[in-house]
């Protein structure tokens, strides 16, 4: 796998967890009162997270990642069934298929998010 | 929803070898089926989940969980270890008996906060504890799921 697609990677899911502890009622509220989390810290330490791997990405690929953040939100998407799941439209054949051991940083030509093949 | 459906037998191990929170978590891992790479993101995941407060809720149980890309479905996993491990749980007891669970950033069906409630529940039913140490076979652990979930 690409090295700078797997600091995206990372950084989507932890963002997914960030969203759930804030602004998703239900899951803060079972990480609450079953887990005893403590909400602010949790999203605090995620948000340090966040930003270190950020500092991490290559300045063109950080410059494009947060662009399209600004703009789509999820700035990195699975490829399934040949789909985008950011735009839902299909990918060309030629980019699946290059796409398949996730060893390059390809992008949807349609939303310009970043792709990761998913089996 | 039916919590015995999310299950299968190739993701139960009843006898885990792990004996730290880290070789549990990557044989809990282990039994989805992934690729090394997806194995390794997951991983770091489940433990910067671990990093905001242990999910070992008590009485034996603990039940990693959170969201990732790698995978493009809910998937659940069912682990024992007899002897317990030390995971840091809430009433700072070894735990026995480990559910993970892992779902896409995005579910259509929203299926993962629901399951996280059904096995947190389980987990606090009176027998439960004693019924997980007694199960020799995955299949016994399906009936139990079963048993104890199904409406």
């Amino acid at each position: 796998m690409h090295p700078q697609l797997e600091i995206l990677l990372q950084i989507q899911d932890l963002k997914a967890q960030h969203r759930e502890l804030s602004v998703t009622e239900g899951e803060r509220q079972v990480e609450e009162e079953e887990f005893q989390v403590n909400i602010e810290n949790a999203l605090k330490q995620l948000e340090e997270k966040i930003q270190e791997l950020e500092a991490e990405l290559g300045p063109a690929i950080r410059s494009r990642y947060q662009r399209i953040s600004a703009g789509r939100g999820r700035a990195v998407v699975p490829v399934i069934n040949g789909l985008c799941y950011g735009c839902f439209m299909a990918i060309p054949t030629a980019l699946a298929s290059e796409l398949t051991q996730n060893n390059d940083l390809r992008h949807c030509d349609h939303c310009g998010r970043f792709l990761y093949m998913i089996e | 929803m039916e919590l015995r459906e999310f299950f299968n037998k190739d993701a139960v191990n009843l006898d885990l070898k792990g004996e730290t929170k880290d070789e549990i978590l990557k044989e809990l891992i282990g039994l989805l089926g992934l690729d090394e790479k997806s194995e390794s993101i997951l991983f770091k995941m489940l433990k910067r989940r671990e990093n905001l407060g242990s999910t070992g809720i008590g009485r034996g149980i603990a039940i990693p969980h959170c969201r990732s890309l790698v995978v493009n479905r809910l998937r659940v996993a069912f682990g024992r270890k007899k002897d317990g491990a030390d995971f840091d749980a809430i009433d700072q007891q070894p735990v026995y008996n480990f559910f993970l669970i892992v779902a896409p950033p995005l579910e259509v069906s929203n299926q993962y906060l629901p399951v996280l409630g059904k096995i947190a529940q389980f987990a606090k039913e009176p027998d439960v504890p004693a019924r997980l140490e007694a199960l020799k076979t995955p299949e016994e652990f399906l009936s139990l799921i079963e048993e104890k979930t199904s409406r």
